[in-house]
């Protein structure tokens, strides 16, 4: 009997080897535009393109009054005429997604010239690695995965990634916020996120006739839910940066991390010197992490006026053209250190 | 554990090499850690719940087997309430509270309910069931009280059955499970079978089904006619493949182990009537109320309007077995009331003796009305139904969601066209009959259908919530 098992065993393998090339064939690449389309773009560029830029919306959210619609990979672009840059975006998008997505340049044999990813302060809080977007980022890498691609397409159906409810992620999100602790060099009243959000939605600000003003307290508890936090090694993703910046390394391909601005006036404002103290923290700490050897990081930080930023009411990295601008000649900048001789100055 | 998910399809496998390692006299200890780590999976704690309901029952019927008279009635009646407690604190308890407020409110007065924010154990109205026909087999003299906890704590617990049926009874399953099995090569090709094709249904047809259902459902009133009446059918065929899928998996999974389970479906959907419909649909359920219910009250035997009552008592218990919702119990009422219809239109049309052309429109009549009631169980309120009922007979130009139509109408066409072919039919017995090159074929249509079409959103077995 185990013979006559394992025969049909090895029929039916043999079975997926030949329909797993009837799926390449056919279907494949019909998947990858629905549940992968960056997986597509990537592969599909990955002969022409010399540059890179992988992003989330920071890259390309515009308002209509900006007087022109181009991305900050775009506008990169132009300091580099001779080069073809790609960039690949998905909203909510970070450095766990990325680093899946390099492993495509393995697979095709082909290395760029330079690989720029940002590098957004607000993908290491709870939030956003809890978010509940997370399931659909993670189902899109199903097809980043090494093995056949009709196995792959099979674990999409399985739910073989990792798939968690909304309330499971949010409950990590709290017991974050609750247990992480906050490290000043001075005394400090708050030692959790939860702590200081409780404080600060009690009361934080009032108004001039002594009310609760609710608006900007609202809006501070925002800023300290995503700024407020001590970046270690633990953090899962300076993990995920970790892995991008040992592949780079690996591969001596220049690594660019393009840190993104963020809107430190009116966390200075709404919340007050301690929220900017970890934000300074949080951005010593990746420089003096990442830029060494073949990587560059290029501190954008403060570099955008709180004016400048899209979303006046929620904490985004979403510029108006003249921040995206200002971002983009500050990356063009420190590029020029590994791609000097295609430079032009443009602006 | 979800069939439909990488860990079930990792620890068959494993379970099955380890049964027949194992000397016969440690194979139930074996389904009693397998099954527990199944259920366990879902939530861990509630596994209590199930371990009260195997003590019960396990000492009730060798109470009741102990005693004669009165005493056999009260140990019967003290399993019973247990399970049915059980059921209702769970299952009913915020249906119970909120009828009560409204029957308050009726009067002007006041009542406060307490809500419980629990989740209800997966598939415990199936094995309190199972349970309870043990007890009652026992107490009727039809069935010896089990001795040994292990076999009947797995009587309850086996593993492929135990969230969603079938409601095995304890002369079959029990029995089952007691058997010496040896590794037999047609258990194991036919229990593949099964499983593929189980999967196939579930993962090809139920889930490419559902976005199109769901999304219709979501807001019927801006869907246009045309896209409402296809969501109402599309639902028969989800609901269907839904429920077939998982009972040809279980009754694939205990085949590998070498148990025989009973088939829950016989091609429900083509049925001339509703009668002939509830003898092919969720036949152990069906079966369940017959006999622990229909013959208790008088069955046939009585005149027609205690019939009638009778008849209705039994539908809409069943609907409500179903969920905590009048909407459940109004489509089990519906069922009944057509069940009646039929038995007044009897002289007229005797479904047994029409032609083939009108048998074939009695089909498509039943699976219309089968289909129309389905709306109540699927809707989550009598509004949202109505909301569907009105957007049925509404002209108007409203959505039409053609790539998730396409995907879902073409797989429930697979289904019917399945059905037909297998004629009530179990699959690995007609696949069995075939010829080779008949068969490799399929094989290989289904697990290309699985691999490369299967749904991409998770959507959990329907019955499990029951």
């Amino acid at each position: 009997m185990i013979k006559k098992v394992l025969i049909r065993v090895l029929v039916l393998l043999l079975i997926v080897v030949g329909l797993n090339f009837m799926y390449v064939q056919t279907l494949y690449d019909e998947d990858l535009q629905t549940h992968s389309k960056e997986l597509l773009a990537l592969r599909s560029s990955i002969d022409t393109a010399e540059v890179y830029y992988f992003g989330e919306s920071s890259n390309t959210t515009f308002v209509p009054e900006d007087s022109t619609h181009m991305s900050i990979s775009s506008l990169c672009a132009q300091f580099y005429p001779s080069l073809h840059f790609r960039n690949i975006n998905k909203e909510a998008t970070h450095a766990g997604i990325y680093r899946w997505w390099l492993k495509e340049f393995d697979k095709a044999g082909k290395l760029p010239k330079a690989i720029i990813v940002t590098l957004n302060l607000r993908s290491f809080n709870a939030a956003w690695i809890n978010s509940t977007l997370e399931n659909s980022l993670q189902a899109a890498l199903v097809f980043s995965k090494s093995g056949p691609p009709i196995v792959n397409r099979f674990m999409l159906s399985l739910q073989n990634f990792d798939v968690r409810s909304n309330s499971e992620r949010e409950e990590d999100m709290l017991y974050d916020w609750k247990k992480r602790q906050l490290h000043f060099p001075y005394t400090f009243p708050y030692h959790t996120v939860r702590e200081w959000d409780d404080a600060m939605a009690n009361g934080g600000h009032l108004t001039e006739d002594g009310q609760w003003d609710l608006k900007k307290i609202e809006l501070a508890c925002h800023y300290i839910k995503a700024y407020a936090l001590c970046l270690d090694q633990e953090n899962v993703r300076v993990e995920d940066f970790d892995a991008i910046y040992q592949w780079c390394g690996e591969r001596q391909v220049p690594l660019h991390l393009n840190l993104m601005a963020e809107n430190v006036q009116y966390a200075d404002s709404l919340v007050g010197k301690d929220l900017v103290f970890l934000m300074h923290k949080n951005r010593d700490f990746l420089m003096s992490r990442y830029n060494q050897k073949h990587c560059r990081v290029t501190d954008n930080l403060e570099l955008v006026p709180g004016n400048e930023f899209i979303d006046q009411n929620w904490t985004t990295e979403h510029y108006r053209y003249r921040g995206r601008m200002s971002i983009a000649r500050n990356l063009a900048e420190t590029l020029k250190k590994d791609l000097e001789k295609e430079y032009l100055k443009v602006y | 554990m979800l069939f439909n998910s990488l860990h079930f399809l990792i620890f068959l496998p494993i379970v099955v090499l380890l049964y027949y390692a194992l000397p016969q006299r440690f194979r139930w200890m074996l389904i009693f850690v397998a099954s527990c780590y199944f259920y366990m999976a879902f939530v861990p704690y509630y596994i209590l719940i199930l371990f009260f309901i195997i003590l019960v029952d396990y000492l009730s019927a060798i109470a009741i087997e102990a005693s004669a008279g009165k005493k056999r009635r009260i140990f019967l009646i003290l399993s019973l309430l247990s399970n049915i407690l059980l059921l209702c604190f769970f299952k009913y308890f915020n249906f119970l509270n909120e009828n009560i407020q409204q029957c308050f409110s009726l009067f002007g007065a006041e009542f406060h309910p307490i809500n419980l924010s629990i989740v209800l154990p997966i598939g415990l109205s199936f094995h309190t069931f199972q349970s309870m026909s043990y007890t009652i087999e026992v107490y009727k003299g039809r069935q010896k009280a089990e001795r040994h906890l292990g076999y009947f704590a797995n009587y309850v617990l086996f593993f492929p059955q135990m969230v969603a049926g079938p409601i095995e009874r304890y002369e079959g399953l029990g029995n089952e499970l007691k058997k010496v099995q040896a590794p037999l090569y047609r258990n194991f090709s036919d229990g593949f079978r099964l499983i593929l094709f189980g999967l196939f249904i579930k993962m090809c047809v139920a889930d490419n089904i559902a976005p199109y259902v769901n999304s219709v459902y979501a807001d019927p009133e801006s869907h246009s006619p045309f896209s409402v009446w296809m969501s109402v059918f599309l639902f028969s065929f989800q609901i269907y493949a839904d429920f077939y899928g998982y009972s040809t998996i279980a009754l694939g999974s205990a085949l590998l182990l070498g148990v025989r389970i009973i088939d829950n479906f016989r091609s429900p959907y083509l049925s001339a009537s509703i009668g002939e419909f509830w003898s092919r649909w969720h036949i152990s359920l069906s079966t369940w109320f017959r006999d622990y219910l229909y013959i208790p009250l008088g069955g046939n035997r009585v005149a027609l309007p205690r019939w009638a009552v009778n008849t209705m008592i039994v539908f809409m218990v069943s609907g409500l077995w179903h969920g905590a919702s009048w909407t459940f119990v109004a489509w089990g009422a519906l069922h009944g009331l057509l069940l009646l219809g039929e038995r007044f239109f009897k002289p007229l049309i005797s479904v047994d003796k029409v032609g083939t052309v009108l048998r074939h429109l009695l089909v498509i009549k039943t699976f219309v009305l089968t289909s129309l009631i389905w709306i109540f169980f699927r809707a989550e309120n009598f509004e949202k139904a109505e909301a569907v009922f009105r957007a049925l007979t509404a002209f108007n130009t409203g959505l039409f969601n053609s790539t998730t139509y396409y995907l879902a109408a073409g797989s429930a066409s697979l289904l019917l066209l399945g059905d037909v072919w297998l004629k009530g039919a179990r699959m690995d017995q007609k696949l069995s009959a075939q010829p080779l090159v008949i068969r490799w074929t399929l094989y290989t249509g289904l697990i290309f259908g699985l691999l490369a079409f299967a749904g991409t959103e998770k959507f959990a077995f329907i019955y499990f919530q029951f």
